[in-house]
């Protein structure tokens, strides 16, 4: 004991210092953090998407470059939602300055006052399709809710023609698999138009009749809901069920890597998502630059929709792209006929409602 | 109590107070400061946090709203059922468990033990993982009932209340094996060796002698089941269908699909002041379960 008198801490004050210490660690840490990222501010972007085979073809085609021609880094994230936005919004942490959203989350994410004015003096509009361009964000990507198949057990000849044969029971033995969500997918749409409704008598959508038709074609237990775009891959290469709900640029991708699946663009279902910038964002600029890279790059905006068959909303890029591929793309006017567009007006105002509706149906 | 007279011998001195080891201490000031790591943590990081979350469940009339709607009784009702049937399940199966591990020599019961800590260390989601792979349509097990002709077709095992039960019950087993083992081994082997030569059989020996004595551990496993099982979220979602959504499901749906902050917090409130009775109760148990030993 007498031992550590000598010393110039006794053992009492070491262990007194010791305890203290997590204390200074908070203390350090609340006033070190600030100046450090005002330095560092719009040197890099962090973006969030959905994750899955589409952030890497993210990654590849647009971030690379974008990084290469600015010197600006960026991280691309996987985890996107609304909620983490909002989460992040409010606390005034605001982790993430380009924020992937379906488009009636844009919706709800501008009344409720979650989001940056997008700066139009940064991102030229020239290369931006009319639909695109809106105060607090770009609707950028175009994809087609599809029917998608397994061709080791359905081939192409057999496969289903539209919706209606899609959910019928006598026709595929097998259970449906399908997004568990609204926001993003259009399964409600999708029992209309296997009921016979035309495109242009979808919206307002008749959430009671659509719920009734699925219920009966193909019936409540042979659906089953997944709850993540990749998910659908996976049932359907496992054999867990042979048809399911997707979306042309997960199958294509999922092709690519020698998965023996298929879908049809016809009857397919044109829906978009937006990119957004959280209020309090901290490298704001560097998400415009982003953005006006996105949309006026023709080389980039070109290598991405090749990739992918999705269309960014890049005008000049559909003039670099071979005849082929733009006729396959979502909004390709070889499809203007065979397609519905998803009505975001509709959804914006009634997606809780009927989210509700659904999750409750789903679980009685 | 009628059980004090069967008491075991103790060793000496063990309750004895003011002797040898008493001796004079020194005042130890500041020794509150060892807890203040603990205390920094609990209080930045648990409890502002709760604080917060209660803060943010009294906004916007949530707790009516989350309570008018269907889905949250209904996951409240699921989650009552669904943590019941897991508990009586894992409360059989571990008395099983633990019965065999009470008995066996010590071989056995070093393997057996293995078997039931492998779960306890093996992730939940690679667990239920494995289960929707062995149960799903195509699995093994639908191949296997099929294969031997007891099925025509694939009976669905998965995505449905059975599902759930099963993957919940492989995860809390280890939480029932052991405070039923730990009960198991304080019942003293003579009471047995009296009972038989009395002329009991083994029927009546369990029944009368080492179920009775063993009931502190079997409430004790169950609380503490029941207690975890509510709080279960990625089971329903990987195993079950969307009938089966508890309340944590419920949470997420308010706050990610909803982005209802204010009702996912108040949801979180409602279910821990249900755990934190039960949690109650549970100590209660343990304790009775304790002098139930002492006495």
């Amino acid at each position: 004991m007498t031992a550590f008198r000598s010393t110039p801490f006794d053992r009492r004050q070491l262990l007194k210092a010791a305890a203290l210490t997590p204390f200074a660690g908070l203390a350090l840490s609340g006033c070190a953090a600030k100046p450090a990222e005002s330095a560092a501010a719009n040197k890099t972007v962090t973006v969030t998407s959905y994750g899955g085979s589409y952030n890497d073809q993210l990654t590849q085609t647009i971030l690379d470059p974008f990084s290469k021609k600015t010197g600006i880094q960026t991280t691309l994230l996987a985890n996107t939602s609304l909620a983490a936005l909002k989460a992040q919004v409010q606390s005034g942490d605001v982790q993430w300055d380009l924020v992937e959203i379906t488009a009636p989350e844009y919706e709800v994410a501008v009344a409720e006052g979650l989001l940056e004015k997008f700066d139009y003096d940064i991102i030229s509009d020239k290369g931006l399709p009319g639909y695109a361009k809106a105060e607090y964000g770009i609707k950028y990507l175009s994809f087609l809710f599809v029917m998608a198949w397994d061709q080791k057990v359905i081939s192409d000849a057999q496969a289903p023609k539209d919706w209606a044969q899609f959910f019928d029971q006598g026709k595929y033995n097998t259970k449906r698999s399908v997004y568990n969500q609204l926001s993003d997918s259009s399964v409600l749409e999708a029992a209309l138009l296997a009921d016979g409704v035309p495109f242009d008598q979808i919206y307002p959508l008749d959430v009671d009749r659509a719920l009734r038709v699925l219920g009966q074609h193909p019936g409540k237990d042979r659906l089953l809901y997944h709850a993540a775009n990749q998910e659908p891959i996976q049932q359907l290469t496992s054999g867990e069920v042979s048809l399911s709900t997707s979306f042309n640029n997960r199958i294509n991708a999922a092709r690519h890597d020698g998965a023996k699946l298929n879908f049809s663009a016809e009857n397919a279902v044109l829906a978009g998502d937006y990119f957004v910038v959280p209020k309090g964002a901290k490298n704001k600029e560097a998400a415009f630059k982003l953005m006006n890279f996105m949309s006026n790059d023709a080389e980039a905006g070109a290598a991405f929709d090749k990739v992918t068959n999705l269309t960014l909303a890049n005008t000049p890029a559909l003039s670099k792209l071979p005849k082929e591929i733009a006729d396959t793309l979502p909004t390709s006017p070889r499809l203007a006929d065979k397609i519905l567009v998803r009505d975001d007006k509709w959804w914006s105002q009634n997606l809780k409602k009927t989210e509700q509706q659904f999750k409750l149906w789903q679980a009685s | 109590m009628s059980n004090a007279t069967l008491e075991r011998p103790r060793p000496r001195g063990r309750s004895a107070p003011g002797s040898a080891e008493a001796a004079p201490r020194r005042r130890r000031s500041g020794w509150w400061l060892l807890l203040a790591p603990i205390l920094a943590f609990d209080v930045v990081l648990f409890l502002t946090p709760l604080g917060k979350l209660v803060g943010a469940s009294f906004a916007d009339n949530a707790y009516q709203r989350v309570l008018e709607d269907p889905l949250v009784v209904r996951a409240l009702v699921n989650t009552l059922t669904i943590s019941l049937a897991s508990t009586i399940v894992t409360v059989v199966l571990g008395y099983i468990i633990a019965m065999v591990l009470w008995r066996a020599g010590t071989v056995t019961r070093v393997i057996l033990f293995a078997v039931v800590l492998l779960p306890f260390w093996t992730g939940i989601l690679v667990k239920n993982f494995a289960w929707a792979v062995l149960l799903q349509d195509n699995g093994i097990v639908n191949a296997f009932l099929q294969g031997i002709g007891l099925t025509g077709a694939p009976i669905p095992l998965l995505h449905n209340r059975f599902a759930v039960i099963v993957g919940m019950v492989h995860c809390l087993l280890p939480y029932a094996v052991f405070p039923i083992f730990s009960s198991l081994t304080s019942i003293d082997d003579r009471l047995g060796l009296a009972a038989r030569s009395l002329g009991a059989r083994e029927g009546s020996v369990f029944r009368r002698i080492t179920l009775p004595l063993s009931m502190p551990g079997i409430s004790a496993a169950g609380l503490l089941v029941f207690i975890i099982s509510t709080g279960f979220f990625i089971t329903p979602v990987v195993m079950g269908g969307p009938g089966d959504m508890m309340i944590a499901n419920q949470i997420d749906y308010y706050a990610r699909q909803l982005t209802d902050f204010s009702g996912a917090a108040a949801l979180a409130v409602i279910l821990t002041v249900m755990v934190s009775i039960l949690v109650a109760v549970y100590q209660r148990v343990l304790k009775a379960g304790g002098q139930h030993e002492d006495n």
